[in-house]
């Protein structure tokens, strides 16, 4: 199948900070799952992917579509949906009428036809009852779907989410696992998100940033077998592991390079996302 | 009795053409108005409609009906813009212009009725210099406070959407220009001791704006006005420094200063124009 999303040496810098070092990937139709630390360069990657910001250097191609020319970043937008990781409304706005400005801002024209496609959005998303209460007075999970259905307006092949999930209760975490499912049937969706259980559930395959820099691109069973071997239990925090916390059982679980004759542990995607991270930030006592 | 029977009998009927232009929105002005009229009254023309139309395209248009009935009522605001003759689309983007909201309008207000205050109480009523310097920073600051990250919650979103941003930025300034310049031209007219010469704010206002637009996509939303308002008040400062009288008109509020602020205007339009590729991306920013 060939990638919706080409990327090739992505290099971006804040001032003296550098936030995308040589970023080089490809995206399929489905869920791409994109973890790291704060700071590890998810959101600018995103915000380039968007055609928010332009590469210092290196290049990309988006849904056939080069965002390097004004004509091309023009095409892709036609195609794409944005999730930003703090997504602003306008509160005195109902939830239709904020959809309906973005599809304004998406091209849709036509009046008749851009309510459908409004009301549609906010089926999908399970809003349509409340769509004419304001912004202001709905729960946080709410606006997190006002902001997933203005994303969804117009169909768009590539879906870019940057930490949906965040601040969302257990339940609506749930929810809104659902509705990213659903939304990657059929389109190409990069999500960032803290969450290892976020990919383990939708994702088809997951890339681990750190520092500006892609650490490991595969699948998620590929990620947790980098952990095979290397995760095991004992009853103090061993010094020697690059990762060790108290578990509810009360022993130590470890991961790194275990001593001889430790008892090894079947390994979770989690384990597997803090071997790739090499210790970067990854120092968990607890 | 059946369709085709009533249709032989009563006098006149809508052409089964035409119905089936009709139904595939093709039939143009003026026999599509006689077709709606007729078709209102005449269920026998309805039942043949109903038969020539593309049960498909029937339901399509029925779910259309359904959605613009289905949408809630816009606010007061939008109302107001789309009989003042905007498109609802425009009026909508308007509506979240962050500038054009009540609190906005209130602070402009109060701030130009405390100028006039402040002119009457000093006794500076025939000198209307602090009127003239402070007057053009309203539609300044007016423009600056209605587009970009720092003030537009939803600017990450409309910079990724295939409007452009220039386009969007026009739609914004253009409104709140009018609307700046009116209250300002209402001020104006509160005091009406300084005659014409109270609208000598007008082109320095303009030039203003224009300039700290363009220098805008170079120095960022909120630092490009601010250095036009610091170089706006160091004129100021300079000319009152070389005015021959201390009745005397500064030189911005003179027609030779008048000429140079048209100027300005214009250049800064120019360049305004020629960075308006730079609207489309947002500035750099660590996240």
């Amino acid at each position: 199948m060939p990638p919706t999303v080409s990327a090739s040496g992505l290099s971006l810098h804040y001032g003296r900070t550098r936030a995308l070092d040589d970023v080089s990937l490809r995206l399929a139709p489905g869920v791409t799952g994109l973890l790291g630390p704060n700071g590890a360069g998810k959101t600018t990657l995103l915000r380039v992917l968007a055609t928010a910001v332009p590469p210092d250097r290196g290049a990309f191609t988006a849904l056939g579509h080069d965002p390097g020319t004004p004509q091309g970043r023009q095409e892709v937008r036609r195609r794409l949906g944005y999730l930003p990781q703090t997504p602003g409304f306008h509160p005195d706005f109902t939830a239709f009428e904020f959809v309906d400005y973005v599809a304004i801002l998406k091209e849709l024209a036509d009046r008749g036809d851009r309510h459908r496609e409004v009301r549609r959005v906010l089926e999908e998303v399970g809003l349509g009852d409340v769509r004419g209460r304001r912004i202001r007075k709905l729960s946080g999970g709410m606006r997190q779907r006002v902001a997933l259905a203005a994303a969804l307006v117009g169909d768009p092949g590539f879906l870019v989410l940057d930490e949906p999930t965040v601040g969302l209760d257990p339940e609506q975490r749930m929810r809104f696992r659902e509705l990213i499912a659903g939304a990657g049937e059929g389109r190409t969706v990069l999500l960032s998100t803290h969450q290892t259980e976020d990919v383990a559930m939708l994702c088809h395959r997951v890339i681990v940033m750190a520092e500006g820099a892609v650490r490991f691109d595969g699948t998620p069973a590929e990620l947790t077998a980098r952990a095979t071997g290397r995760v095991w239990s004992s009853t103090e925090r061993d010094p020697g592991a690059k990762a060790g916390w108290r578990t509810g059982t009360g022993s130590f679980r470890n991961v790194g390079d275990p001593p001889a004759g430790a008892d090894l542990v079947d390994p979770t995607l989690e384990d597997g996302y803090l071997l790739a991270l090499d210790g970067i930030g990854t120092e968990v006592t607890a | 009795m059946s369709i085709e029977d009533s249709r032989r009998r009563d006098t006149w009927h809508v052409d089964e053409d035409d119905l089936r232009a009709y139904a595939r929105g093709a039939l143009a002005a003026p026999a599509l108005w006689s077709a709606d009229a007729h078709l209102t009254a005449c269920a026998t023309c309805r039942g043949v409609l109903a038969g020539v139309s593309d049960a498909a395209a029937l339901d399509a248009g029925w779910e259309r009906l359904d959605a613009e009935l289905d949408a809630p009522r816009p606010g007061r605001f939008e109302r107001l813009l789309v009989r003042c003759g905007a498109g609802d689309g425009t009026a909508r983007l308007l509506a979240a212009t962050p500038v054009l909201r009540r609190s906005w309008l209130g602070a402009l207000a109060a701030v130009l009725v405390t100028t006039c205050l402040v002119a009457y109480s000093a006794g500076a009523v025939g000198r209307p210099t602090l009127f003239l310097a402070f007057a053009p920073l309203l539609p300044l600051a007016s423009v600056a406070l209605a587009y970009g990250p720092a003030v537009d919650p939803t600017y990450e979103m409309a910079v990724v959407s295939p409007m452009h941003g220039f386009r969007l930025l026009m739609i914004r300034t253009v409104a709140v220009l009018v609307v700046a310049l009116a209250v300002g031209g209402a001020a104006a007219l509160a005091l009406p001791g300084y005659g014409a010469a109270a609208l000598a704010w007008l082109l320095p206002g303009l030039a203003l704006t224009a300039a700290g637009l363009a220098v805008t996509p170079r120095l960022g939303p909120v630092a490009g006005p601010s250095v036009v308002a610091v170089v706006w008040a160091a004129v100021l400062l300079v000319a009152d420094a070389g005015r021959a009288s201390a009745d005397g008109p500064l030189a911005p509020f003179t027609a030779a200063g008048q000429g140079v602020s048209g100027a300005v205007a214009v250049l800064g339009a120019g360049l305004l124009f020629l960075f308006r590729d730079r609207f489309d991306v947002s500035g750099r920013r660590a996240v």
